[in-house]
């Protein structure tokens, strides 16, 4: 009786491990990245965290190439965790996916996706496409830039002519002395808009007030170049508190981000700057009557810095295939045909609203910029094409460092901190300073 | 057999889902674990230590606690008040029952959304509606400004989405109580405040300690609410953010299991302690 009820409980017992092994195994990948050379006949998964281009624009791609995509939208947070995760257990969860200009240094160190120029002539590129170094790593290129994103200035025009400014300020010194004109007269109670919130826009926004000041964040060896208080970062921090503790800024921005600030205040015509803006953003926000009560009243500024127009720092979103890609050549293809001038002038609207892909504005090409200008669809296009072309600069010319994530929690996070007058803007910079130099000194 | 065969499947599923990584964790804490820096190798408690002096995670340790206090303490207050009002029977009872239940239904993420637009410093529901009955003159800043501030309005909307559960198994524990001990009370002359210290809560101590347990467990796990009200602020981070930041942005694996060991076993003692503090055993 005995042996009777103890054989099937080891049996049990013994599947049940097999089983658990095996969901172990399966859990912890196969460690393969020898993707499938196919090109056609195959379905691949394209993971962005942005809405698909129309199905129509999808279905012409799988009729002309017999690939077919499965998009996945997914937040940019997730999408980060999610492309860490994969790769961290050796899985596939995208055939192509998300390359963030800042995670170039860590995802090129790391050797997660495939070298882009394996599958694409990625030289004959640039001159077309100017940010794409800011995804080449180590000469390998992690990703392409689907989208062209770099930081603007945006002014209220109507609110700085109501403040008596005819005359648009060309160093940050005249910019400076308008918005407390603006504040002085009453035009707007608070008429910059910065987001103070401890998140990845306020670190984007000091570095592009770094770049006006006339500088650099980090060295070619990632040390820091903002800490001693006669360096433009360390003016551009102190400058960027001074505002909000002199009335030019909102007191609740301490809370506000990025996009929120934009939507909330500079398209309600609540501040009258926006010193580092989204590019696109007065075609895509501020000149749509559904979202914004300032329509044809912002217009782009050549960015004021220390005696004239300063570089615009650029932001691109890349895409780019993970070593776990089951296609990583249809993915290729697929990248090749979602980047090409015309595909990106018509997700832009330039072929009508059947071809428009929501959220998309600022074609990563040249000539598809061009197309969109020569149309008259994408609104200031010569001027964003002449900042596209000649003053976007990349925030670290010799690459995002691999440990650009943690460097840039402590800059939002210092930066936010003295924002609310709990540490002093010496003290946040000595921060951000000292998790540079032990960041870089690989400590 | 037969029980053996049917109890496998979610046997599996547990030592699959739960078992395996909760070993792999506790002894992947003590290994160094970092995509930027490989290979993995052995260092003790190295990864502790470097937890302990990090800044950022004592102070979310500091977070943590106060979120663990106003949460766990509005949500059982308010639960059990939430229950007593429902033990009632009384008109449009099922309805009410199912509007509460509704935040909890709802992702954290989607709550802090709805709460940004009340707490907003600029254009937020709850400034305008003070500032239109001339509470204040000016708008406030409720949230980043000031820790205890920013913890307690984070904390007020997690009590919202976590409270309906903590009502619903106080009353569930109600429920069981018999009917005649209250009229037994009621003959003795007790008040309706009486009744409930000396019949009610003691009754219901059981539905009450599971409802502490599952707010406990909530609390010390807050990640949502936090970071869509108040990004990565040291005003209001929490353990498990700081968990996600080391583990997903340094990529520091071997850190975050530390520090994911560490709240588990800081959840386990804390809902043990909740147990053997407020749990007695009840019959009827």
């Amino acid at each position: 009786m005995t042996s009777i009820r103890r054989h099937p409980t080891t049996a049990v017992l013994a599947v049940g491990l097999a089983c658990t092994g095996m969901i172990a195994t399966a859990c912890s990948g196969g460690g393969s990245s020898s993707g499938s050379s196919k090109t056609s006949g195959v379905t691949i998964t394209v993971a962005l965290a942005t809405t698909p281009p129309p199905k129509a624009s999808l279905d012409a791609f799988t009729a002309s190439t017999g690939i077919k995509v499965t998009w996945t939208n997914t937040d940019w947070d997730s999408l980060q965790t999610k492309i860490a995760a994969a790769a961290t257990a050796k899985t596939y969860f995208a055939d192509a996916t998300d390359v963030d200009w800042s995670r170039v240094g860590e995802l090129g160190k790391l050797n997660w996706f495939y070298p882009m120029e394996k599958y694409i002539d990625t030289k004959s590129l640039t001159a077309d496409m100017p940010q794409i170094t800011s995804f080449t790593d180590a000469g390998h290129v992690v990703g392409i830039p689907y989208d062209a994103s770099f930081l603007v200035t945006t002014v209220n025009k109507a609110l700085f002519a109501k403040a008596g400014i005819t005359t648009m300020p060309t160093t940050i010194a005249d910019y400076t002395t308008d918005l407390q004109q603006i504040k002085a007269k009453s035009v707007v109670q608070y008429p910059l808009n910065i987001p103070f919130a401890a998140a990845e826009g306020l670190s984007t926004y000091w570095y592009q007030t770094t770049a006006a000041f006339g500088g650099t964040i980090l060295d070619g060896a990632g040390k820091p170049q903002f800490a001693t208080a006669d360096s433009a970062g360390y003016k551009a921090a102190q400058w960027m508190v001074d505002a909000l503790k002199n009335g030019l800024v909102p007191p609740g921005n301490i809370n506000v981000a990025d996009s929120q600030g934009q939507q909330t205040l500079m398209a309600k015509g609540t501040v009258a700057s926006t010193f580092g803006d989204y590019s696109g953003n007065v075609g895509s926000l501020y000149d749509l009557p559904d979202s914004s009560s300032v329509v044809n009243q912002i217009v782009y500024l050549p960015t004021p810095g220390v005696s004239g127009t300063a570089p615009n720092m650029s932001n691109p979103d890349g895409i780019g295939i993970p070593k776990q890609a089951k296609y990583p050549a249809a993915a290729a293809k697929f990248i090749e045909w979602f980047t090409q001038a015309q595909n990106q002038a018509d997700f832009a609207g330039v072929s009508g609203p059947d071809k428009v892909m929501t959220g998309y504005f600022l074609p990563s090409r040249l000539s598809g910029v061009s197309l969109l200008t020569q149309k008259g669809t994408l609104i200031a296009g010569a001027q964003l094409a002449d900042m596209l072309k000649n003053s976007a600069k990349p925030v670290f010319p010799e690459g995002a460092p691999s440990w650009y994530p943690e460097f840039s929690r402590a800059v939002y996070t210092n930066l936010h901190a003295a924002a609310t007058g709990s540490m002093s803007v010496a003290d946040a910079i000595k921060a951000m300073s000292d998790t540079a130099n032990k960041l870089s000194s690989g400590s | 057999m037969l029980p053996y065969a049917l109890v496998s499947p979610l046997a599996l599923f547990i030592v699959a889902l739960a078992l395996v990584p909760a070993g792999y964790t506790i002894v992947a804490s003590f290994y160094k674990v970092q995509a930027l820096d490989p290979p993995t190798r052995f260092s003790g408690l190295d990864n502790f230590r470097r937890l302990f002096r990090d800044t950022a995670v004592r102070e979310s340790i500091g977070n943590t606690l106060i979120y663990v206090v106003i949460g766990v303490t509005l949500s059982t207050v308010l639960g059990i008040a939430m229950a007593v009002t429902l033990q009632h029977r009384f008109r449009g009872r099922s309805v009410l029952i199912a509007v509460l239940i509704l935040p909890w239904a709802l992702p954290g993420v989607v709550e802090g959304i709805v709460w940004t637009g009340i707490w907003d410093s600029n254009t937020g529901l709850l400034n305008s509606a003070l500032n239109s009955l001339h509470i204040i003159n000016h708008y406030q800043v409720f949230l980043g400004q000031h820790r205890l501030l920013t913890i307690f309005a984070i904390e007020l909307v997690q009590v919202w989405q976590i409270t309906p559960l903590s009502a619903l198994l106080v009353l569930a524990a109600l429920q069981n109580i018999p009917g005649d001990l209250y009229e037994s009370g009621n003959l003795d002359g007790a008040s309706a405040w009486a009744a409930f210290r000396r019949i009610t809560l003691p009754l219901a101590r059981p539905g009450i300690a599971i409802a502490m347990v599952q707010a406990v467990i909530a609390t010390l796990n807050v990640f949502d609410q936090p970071y869509i009200l108040n990004g990565a602020a040291p005003t209001g981070a929490s353990l498990t953010m700081q968990t996600y930041f080391i583990s997903f942005q340094n990529l520091d694996f071997g850190e975050g299991y530390a520090l994911s060991l560490i709240i588990t076993i800081a959840t386990l003692v804390v809902s043990l302690g909740v147990v053997k503090l407020v749990y007695r055993p009840v019959e009827f």
